[in-house]
Parts: C-alpha cells; sequence; structure tokens
C-alpha cells in the first residue's frame, strides 16, 4: 500500500476493481476467436447435420469425423461459459443506469448462467454420441437430436437477456446514460434475430429447420454479432459514473 | 389507484412491469402446459414403448407449438425471481438469502422447463423413432419437470427463513409457512422417482393432484402479495408502510404515540 504514495486506500480499491474489470472485459477477444475455432473445427457446422439423415448416416458421421467432433466440443465445452463474466460485466455496469430498483439488474443476473448451460449441455450430448461410435445407430442418432436441439431450440435465456438489457437501455433516464439508445434497439433486433430458432422443431427441412438459414445462420450469426457489438459499446460504458439522481422517500 | 398506464410510467414502473410480466408469464405456461401441449396432468408412466409412440403422435403440434413457444419465451421466468430477489433484499436479513433465493431459481429453469422441452420435441420430431428411445424421452421430460425438487425445496426454505425474520413486514409471517407446504410437496413428490403406478407415481393423487394445486395456490398467492408489496414500497430502507388490510395482523409501521 505504501508504494501507492498520496493515493488513498479507497482509491487504490476502485483502480483494483477496474484493472479486474478490464481483464475480464479483454477476454472476449481470445473467447471470441475460440468460439468461431471451434465452430470451423466442428465438422457438422459448416455444413450442418440434417435434421432429415437416417440413424445409419448419422452414426457415419461420428465415425468419419470422430478427432474433430471430440476437439472442438471439448473446446466449446471448456470456453462456452466463459460467457457469464462478460454478461456479469454488463450487469455490473447496469448500476450506473438511473433506475430506482435493481430489479433489471436481476433479471440479467437471473439468465446470465442460462445461454452458457444450453452450450455445456449440447457439447455433453455431442461428446458423448462421439465417445462410442459403434454404438447402436438408434442411439447416436437419439444422442445427436438432443444435442442438435439443445443447441438450436435452447434461446430463452438469450432472448430474455437481450430484452432486458434493451428495457434497461430505454429507461436508463439521465442526460449521459451508460449505453447509447442504439445499443438497446441493437438488442431488440438480436432477439428477433435469435427467437425464431425456438420453433427449429416444427421443421425437418426449409430455412427454420435446425441446419436452415433462420435457425443456424441468423441464429448463431447474431450471437457473435451481439458480442462484438457489446464489447465495443462496453469499452465507454466502463468509465460511466452515475450522476446522483433523486431518490423519491 | 393508478391506471394501468400511469403504473408503466410512474416511479414505481420496473416494479409494476415486473409485476405484470409474472402474471402474464405464469398464464402463459399454464396454457403450454395444460392446453397445448396437455403435458399436464403428466402422461402415464406405465405407457409401454409402442403406447408412447402413439402418446407422441397425439400431440404432434401440441408439443412442437407449446414447446417452442417455452423455447422462445422461457426466460422470462426471470422475471418474477428479480422481483422477489428484490422484495428480499428490502427486508430486515442478509443480503444472502436474496442472492441465495435468485441463484436456486434460476437454476430450475433447467430441469424446470428445458430437459422437458428438449425430450419432448426430440420425441415429437422423429415419429419412426425406435419406440424404446421414445419411451426413454417420454421418461426424461416427465421425470426431471415432475421431479424438479432440491432447487425449490431449498429456494422455499430459503424464501420461509427470510419471511420469518423479517422485521420490516415485507410479507406476512403466514406466507412463511406457506413457503413450508410448497417446500412438503418437493419432498412428497420423491417417490415419483421409483414408483410406476398408484398414488405416488408422477400422475397420481399426490404427485399431480396434491402437489400442483398447492403449487398453484403458492403461486397465486404470492403474485397477490407482490403486489401488495409493490403498493406499499416507499423505496426506503425501514419498515414497509403498514397494509390497508387488517388479515395479516400486523404491528403498526411506527410506535404509537403516547402508548
Amino acid at each position: 500500500m505504501g508504494r501507492l504514495g498520496a493515493r488513498s486506500a479507497a482509491a487504490a480499491d476502485v483502480s483494483t476493481s477496474r484493472v479486474g474489470e478490464r481483464i475480464i472485459y479483454w477476454t472476449w477477444v481470445p473467447l471470441l476467436v475460440i468460439w468461431i475455432a471451434s465452430f470451423l473445427l466442428f465438422p457438422g457446422f459448416i455444413h450442418p447435420v440434417s435434421p432429415r439423415a437416417s440413424a445409419e448416416e448419422v452414426a457415419a458421421f461420428y465415425r468419419q469425423d470422430l478427432s474433430r467432433v471430440r476437439y472442438s466440443m471439448i473446446l466449446f465445452n471448456w470456453f462456452g461459459v466463459a460467457l457469464i463474466p462478460l454478461v456479469l460485466l454488463i450487469a455490473e455496469r447496469m448500476r450506473a443506469m438511473a433506475h430506482r430498483t435493481p430489479v433489471l439488474r436481476y433479471c440479467v443476473i437471473g439468465v446470465a448462467g442460462g445461454a452458457p448451460i444450453v452450450f455445456l449441455t449440447s457439447t455433453v450430448f455431442w461428446l458423448l454420441a462421439a465417445f462410442r461410435p459403434d454404438r447402436s445407430p438408434d442411439l447416436t442418432l437419439l444422442t445427436n437430436d438432443l444435442a442438435w436441439i439443445t443447441f438450436t431450440c435452447g434461446v430463452p435465456f438469450l432472448v430474455a437477456l437481450f430484452l432486458f438489457l434493451a428495457l434497461a437501455i430505454a429507461w436508463d433516464d439521465q442526460v449521459e446514460p451508460v449505453f447509447p439508445r442504439w445499443v438497446g434497439r441493437f438488442n431488440v433486433a438480436m432477439a428477433l434475430a435469435v427467437a425464431p430458432a425456438g420453433f427449429a422443431g416444427l421443421a425437418r427441412s426449409g430455412m427454420f429447420a435446425w441446419d436452415g438459414v433462420v435457425s443456424f445462420w441468423v441464429k448463431n450469426i447474431a450471437f457473435g454479432l451481439w458480442v462484438v457489438v457489446m464489447a465495443i459499446a462496453l469499452r465507454p460504458a466502463m468509465r460511466h459514473e452515475r450522476h446522483p439522481i433523486e431518490t423519491t422517500t | 389507484m393508478k391506471s394501468e398506464s400511469g403504473r408503466l410510467r410512474g416511479a414505481k414502473r420496473e416494479l409494476w412491469l415486473a409485476w405484470y410480466v409474472t402474471v402474464v408469464f405464469y398464464g402463459m405456461y399454464s396454457v403450454v402446459f395444460f392446453g397445448l401441449s396437455r403435458t399436464q396432468p403428466p402422461g402415464r408412466p406405465w405407457l409401454d414403448p409402442d403406447q408412447t409412440v402413439a402418446w407422441f403422435a397425439d400431440r404432434h403440434w401440441g408439443l412442437l407449438i407449446g414447446f417452442g413457444v417455452i423455447f422462445v419465451l422461457g426466460g422470462f421466468s426471470a422475471v418474477a425471481l428479480a422481483l422477489i430477489t428484490h422484495s428480499i433484499r428490502r427486508m430486515s436479513v442478509s443480503p444472502v438469502f436474496a442472492y441465495s433465493y435468485l441463484i436456486l431459481y434460476a437454476i430450475a429453469a433447467i430441469p424446470g422447463f428445458m430437459y422437458i422441452c428438449v425430450a419432448m420435441t426430440a420425441g415429437v420430431m422423429r415419429p419412426n423413432r425406435a419406440p424404446i428411445a421414445a419411451q426413454w424421452l417420454y421418461d426424461l421430460g416427465f421425470l426431471s419437470f415432475v421431479g424438479t425438487m432440491g432447487v425449490f425445496l431449498i429456494g422455499s426454505l430459503i424464501w420461509m427463513i427470510a419471511v420469518l425474520i423479517d422485521d420490516n413486514r415485507v410479507f406476512p409471517k403466514w406466507f412463511g409457512y406457506l413457503n413450508l407446504v410448497n417446500a412438503l410437496t418437493e419432498v412428497v413428490i420423491a417417490p415419483s422417482w421409483i414408483f410406476q403406478r398408484g398414488v405416488l407415481a408422477y400422475n397420481g393423487a399426490i404427485g399431480f393432484w396434491v402437489n400442483v394445486p398447492v403449487f398453484g395456490l403458492y403461486t397465486g398467492v404470492f403474485i397477490y402479495l407482490l403486489r401488495d408489496f409493490i403498493q406499499r414500497e416507499d423505496f426506503g430502507t425501514g419498515p414497509l408502510p403498514a397494509p390497508a388490510d387488517v388479515w395479516r395482523r400486523a404491528r403498526p409501521a411506527v410506535e404509537a404515540v403516547g402508548a
């Protein structure tokens, strides 16, 4: 502490807090690289495994590309959950918003773990399908279905997160809001982009099937775009201090 | 009483919006499970594999559309949790109770609706799946949904203790004991993991006909009490103003002068 000279202990605490937040903030760059790498490494993503494939075709897929399935999903299992600190960094910034209650921040914390648990569960099913490629094709098909449905349809926590953030930003009534208003509108757009994937079970072919344009490409690109845009918007927000606002007491 | 639109523009708009979303969410949940997907009351646990294939076929679109709705909107379950977490923070108890409640119920979303959504969607989207796999999905869906025990058990007990030791009178003390009743339903549901028929099975007299009405009553009561909490909220830190009603036998909010 002595080396800090004239700086007070309180200032040092703030500084330490900011250093920690900066460390978490800059994880978004390697994380995005790792997520894209695991996406490209998984052999069933560039040409998504079709929901119309037979049990034998699905079993053959796991036998052919066994190593890539395993490596990509171990990578995604390790780092998919690293979304949680980034979302909590946003939740922490929400303290500076001009809200009268922490309800919207609690909403964000309440869904912060949701999408990562969905990612994690889908990797478990993919790795399980790859664990014994000589298993009965019917069981491999079942496990493959569970992985794809979990991964594709499991958007409720993302939809809710994006809309909670949109509302929190819209209701941040102060001269210099924590996030600019367009970030709120962007979150509404991203919620609309990922929502149709929830209905992927309804279609075995076409744009809404789990290998279709809407349920696969639009949803996953929207999520990647959300990470980039929120990271860009977070940078100035991390320097934001809340201006005192009057209370209603 | 303010008009509805006034409530959403006033100082308490965050609380009122959370309350309305809670009401709509539980309404939607009931419609999906009882109406669209017809997964409540639960299916019969003694169906053989071929019968489960027929069960899925009978509910094809209802399951896909109903659980599609939950796949999109299920995350809004967090709104009720956030409002309740805020109400516990408003009590004179440690924040540990509030944050424990939030995390316990946030986790509850996974066995509480994600597993049944995934299992039923997988079961219904391939009508020609091996019957034994269809039965496996049927069991996964119902057992995970009905047998979501620990998170609700501990969550209810955490809320119970907070209500009972709170001095700010955020909730009436009797609601603490109603939490205990809800917690006990999570105890008596445990045999549904073991018995395939009878009162203890997941569609039995205890598993469904006692537990679900208790949960319905409990949910209706806490939604009503949250409304009461929002009306009395004064954004302070001390005791809430006394409620207008008399049924809770509350002490007055301030010491009576000249008592």
